[in-house]
């Protein structure tokens, strides 16, 4: 029960008083300049560990250590399946075909349009995704919340012109040929509870070892049974990447990087980035966006948007003066209406904002107020940019 | 071991066999289902509370069937019905006491299953709730908490259960996925889920901040290709009746306020093809459009919310 | 001004200013005005001039066909039958009727069946509240909390009787095994929300205490002092603590 409810809101709210809550509230929402407990500014991160290709048995490996001691190990895991097309995605422009001229069934002509887009453009069940955090089970709302979020993201992340390599994004580039593809195994651990919403973290390490994957060449050619090359050395980046120190240009394919998925809160007219877990218990509204860089234009691409229940709304409310003074008053005289009385009570002065005295926030967000949230992230040279950046420079040898 | 004495079945699940000639009626343009309604029309919806006696509150939402369905129902020509409507009902069961175990809550504590019927979709779907579900239900949770006035309600517990009796479909059925497909199904039975929700709280005499609808747009592009030609924004999609979707939100709205409570998009919103004064950005054209949509689903909601009130006045 | 009232509200309709109106249950306040937040018909309780000085607008959730009341001249609230109620959640200060589940040494648990109706002001006008005996059983039986009705003690609020909320005087004598026995009926008085699982509510008053009970025989008794009940058919008398039962 108490996992249940953690797991709805944005992390299980610190134990903070109203009074703690209504002085981080005001100090957060300071038009132009809001202060953060920790004296960032609104789009800094805090401080964080890298590392890449730490795990020997996997395709592509990360660990991401936040300053807070919260640690995070991906690896990713390829496999080579069959590919099969569903019994109830017929394509009927094949079978269509396939009456026509039986003779062709096995043709060049079905392999081609029979098996149909299915084979490829990659299908999004190919990609699997599991995280593991400590404290939950793994059915969870929490853990299956954050992973449908992060591979929404990595299947919906479709290039329309990142060059011949990345088509179809990460799922195109797991079709091998029309009958083999690779399936991945995208597998999260979290070494620690989480201290605060553990998105950012789990979609930072996501990131960086999915850049880190390597597939091995592939020898065979066409419509045979893939056959790969044994030299490790050979494999190929699962995201072209230039080597390093090379100067030749960048291709788009190149430019073409797996989603990562911001943490944003808005505090009145603030918008704050990687909020810890104390400036998640007074947002107004959170959200998760996540973003990529597309090959063709050179800004930031928009691929999903979720809200996330602020926990805000379950905090306790405080007790403003004049109602404390009520209360010790009514408490002598008669109160007004029986068992109505104590809720009139609280209604007729609690509904009103009094300054300094904290409430549970009420309702959703303005849509200004999302579509601004949205922009920073988006904006040339803002947020989405330096993250993706600071990423890159990540040493993968 | 086998069993000797019978003859048995394939161990694994079998389909029947579909013959080309029954499908060839099918495969003709003519036979896919097809939008018949302007891009700004909705489907009528069915709503009505206070359907299930045990419960607290309760409801039970319809879409109507597109146009190609209804056809298909009265003339049919194929085994395989052209696309399907949302059909789900919905309980709420409380203010209750929480359990023993759980901890003080100066606020209502909320939770939310949500549940396909194993007969919703094409495709079976077991007793157990499985991610999809699971993720349903937190998108719903958002919704509805952002709703619901909590502190009214301290030290109990809401329990808000949807069973799902008919699914919308993620594509039409006879199309194989593409590079844009995705589970566009499920954002049009989580806006379901919230007018349905929010009917059956009104029901139950839960205070709310106001009657939170769902709405949906899509931008869909039509041509075969599937990526070139700029997507059309489209209000309350059914998937079945589009080629490619590119890009799909879901909002949580309340008019009264002018607020969202849950917002899930996805997809790439970056190519719309908007007026040409249009100068918002594509994500935010489809947030607009998918609140214009909630707009529409709150009139009925409205409509049965007043009529269940109505009803129980007149019978006191 | 009452004119432009609606007589049905649904949530988040706006019904009037809060600078005329002060809010009541069923509404709430955004932006200087009230909205309501439940379905149901709308009633405007006129101002009381020591109190308050504004008429409070709420939204009711009883279902009662008078809901003209909302007309200032038409008096207080409509003195109905105990109408249809919804979910009612036992608050401070409401009476409700509970059923003795354990009795301890130190304090009662009991499970409360059902919240009962506003009463306008218990302190006012305590013979009305005292005449709700004959009807207990009515009450008890009629649909007035729906979700009550499973008969599982797990979906019903808990609450107890400390020994010192038993009665007013003599607290320190309380014999619980003289004051309740398991299966009593009790109208009690909440005075405090308590922890996670309980609420607690007091008997100490002389309209608050036991008001249905079965002797050892099983027979239902009749109340025959502050303290003591009776077997009609063996005569046998057994100690409680009597609500006051005229």
């Amino acid at each position: 029960m108490a996992a249940q409810r953690q797991a709805s809101s944005a992390s299980q709210t610190p134990h903070l008083s109203p009074a703690e809550l209504s002085y981080l509230y005001t100090s957060l929402s300071l038009p132009k300049t809001p202060i953060r407990p920790d004296g960032r500014s609104t789009t800094q991160f805090r401080p964080l560990t890298a590392e890449s290709n730490i795990l020997p048995g996997t395709n592509g490996s990360a660990r991401i250590g936040f300053a807070d001691g919260t640690q995070a190990v991906v690896g990713v895991k390829a496999e080579v399946e069959k590919t099969t097309v569903a019994a109830d995605t017929l394509d009927a422009r094949g079978l269509f075909q396939q009456q026509e001229s039986p003779a062709a069934a096995a043709g060049d002509r079905e392999a081609q349009e029979g098996l149909g887009s299915a084979a490829v453009s990659g299908h999004g069940s190919w990609v699997q995704m599991s995280i593991e955090i400590p404290g939950f089970r793994d059915d969870d709302a929490l853990p299956v919340f954050l992973s449908e979020m992060l591979r929404e993201s990595l299947v919906g992340a479709v290039s329309g012109s990142g060059g011949e390599d990345m088509a179809g994004g990460l799922k195109g580039r797991l079709v091998i040929n029309k009958r083999w593809h690779w399936r991945l195994y995208i597998d999260v651990l979290l070494l620690s509870q989480p201290l605060s919403y553990p998105l950012p973290l789990l979609s930072l390490t996501t990131h960086l070892a999915l850049l880190s994957t390597k597939l091995p060449k592939l020898k065979s050619q066409g419509e045979e049974d893939p056959l790969f090359d044994d030299d490790w050395a050979a494999a190929q980046y699962l995201y072209p990447r230039s080597a390093p120190g090379s100067t030749a240009p960048v291709t788009t394919s190149q430019q073409v990087r797996p989603p990562v998925t911001l943490l944003v809160i808005s505090v009145a007219d603030n918008v704050i980035f990687d909020p810890t877990r104390e400036e998640i218990a007074v947002a107004d509204a959170v959200l998760a966006i996540s973003v990529a860089r597309d090959g063709g234009h050179d800004g930031l691409k928009l691929l999903s948007i979720r809200t996330i229940d602020p926990p805000s709304r379950l905090t306790q409310p405080g007790v403003p003066n004049s109602e404390n003074v009520n209360m010790l008053a009514n408490a002598t005289s008669v109160d007004d209406s029986a068992a109505g009385g104590a809720t009139a009570v609280n209604l007729a002065t609690g509904d009103e904002e009094v300054s300094g005295v904290w409430r549970p926030r009420r309702g959703g967000a303005k849509r200004s107020v999302l579509a601004r949230m949205v922009k920073t992230v988006l904006r040339k040279g803002g947020v989405g940019e330096e993250v993706l950046e600071g990423l890159e420079g990540v040493e993968v040898e | 071991m086998t069993d000797r004495r019978r003859i048995n079945g394939p161990p694994g699940g079998t389909r029947p066999a579909v013959y080309a000639s029954l499908l060839q009626s099918a495969t003709g343009a003519a036979d896919r289902a097809q939008r018949q309604r302007q891009p700004t029309d909705l489907r009528k919806i069915f709503l009505k509370t206070g359907l299930i006696p045990s419960a607290s509150g309760s409801s039970y939402l319809e879409f109507e069937p597109s146009a190609s369905l209804a056809a298909a129902r009265a003339n049919p020509k194929s085994l395989i019905p052209p696309s399907s409507a949302l059909k789900l009902a919905c309980t709420v069961h409380g203010p209750k006491p929480l359990p023993r175990s759980a901890t003080f809550s100066p606020n209502l504590v909320l939770t939310t299953h949500v549940k396909y019927a194993p007969f919703a979709a094409r495709r079976r779907k077991g007793h157990i709730r499985d991610a999809s579900e699971r993720d349903l239900g937190v998108h719903l949770e958002t919704a509805l908490r952002g709703a619901i006035i909590a502190e009214r309600w301290p030290k109990s517990g809401l329990d808000i259960t949807l069973t799902i009796i008919e699914a919308e479909d993620d594509r039409w059925w006879g199309d194989a996925p593409d590079s844009h497909d995705a589970s566009w199904g499920m954002m049009n039975v989580l806006a379901g889920c919230i007018t349905a929700a929010s009917a059956a709280l009104a029901d139950a005499h839960i205070d709310c901040l106001d009657l939170v609808s769902g709405g949906v747009a899509a931008l869909v592009s039509e041509d075969m290709t599937g990526s070139s030609g700029p997507p059309r924004l489209v209000l309350d999609t059914d998937p079945a009746e589009h080629r490619s979707i590119v890009s799909a939100c879901v909002v949580a709205y309340m008019p009264a306020r002018d607020e969202i409570t849950e917002l899930w998009l996805k997809g790439d919103s970056s190519k719309a093809a908007l007026e040409d004064d249009d100068k918002r950005p594509g994500h935010e054209a489809l947030i607009d459009g998918a609140v214009d949509a909630a707009r529409g689903a709150h009139t009925v909601l409205g409509q049965a919310v007043r009529e269940s009130i109505a009803r129980t006045v007149g019978s006191a | 001004m009452a004119a432009s009232l609606p007589s049905l509200a649904i949530p988040g309709q706006r019904l009037g200013p809060a600078s005329s109106y002060s809010a009541g249950p069923g509404t709430h306040v955004q932006q200087s005005s009230i909205y309501a937040s439940i379905a149901g018909p709308v009633c405007l309780d006129p101002a009381q001039p020591k109190i308050q000085a504004k008429a409070t607008l709420r939204v009711s959730r009883v279902a009662t066909s008078k809901y003209q009341t909302r007309n200032p001249q038409a008096g207080a609230v409509a003195a109905a039958q105990p109408k249809p109620r919804y979910n009612t959640l036992p608050a401070v200060d409401s009476i409700v009727l509970a059923r003795v589940t354990r009795v301890q040494k130190r304090q009662v648990a009991v499970s409360i069946l059902v919240v009962l109706d506003d009463t306008p002001s218990v302190g006012a006008d305590p013979s009305r509240t005292a005449s709700d005996n004959d009807n207990v059983a009515s009450i008890l039986t009629s649909a007035a909390n729906p979700e009550n009705h499973s008969n599982t003690d797990e979906l019903r609020f808990q609450a107890l009787i400390r020994k010192e909320d038993v009665r007013a005087v003599e607290k320190d004598r309380v014999v619980m095994d003289d004051m309740f026995r398991v299966g009593d009926i009790v109208r009690g008085s909440v005075i405090s929300l308590g922890d996670q699982s309980f609420y607690y509510i007091t008997t100490a008053r002389n309209d608050l205490g036991v008001v249905m009970a079965r002797s050892e025989a099983g027979n239902m008794m009749f109340p025959v002092s502050w303290k003591e009940m009776r077997d009609p058919l063996t005569g046998v008398g057994e100690p409680r603590k009597v609500a006051r039962p005229f």
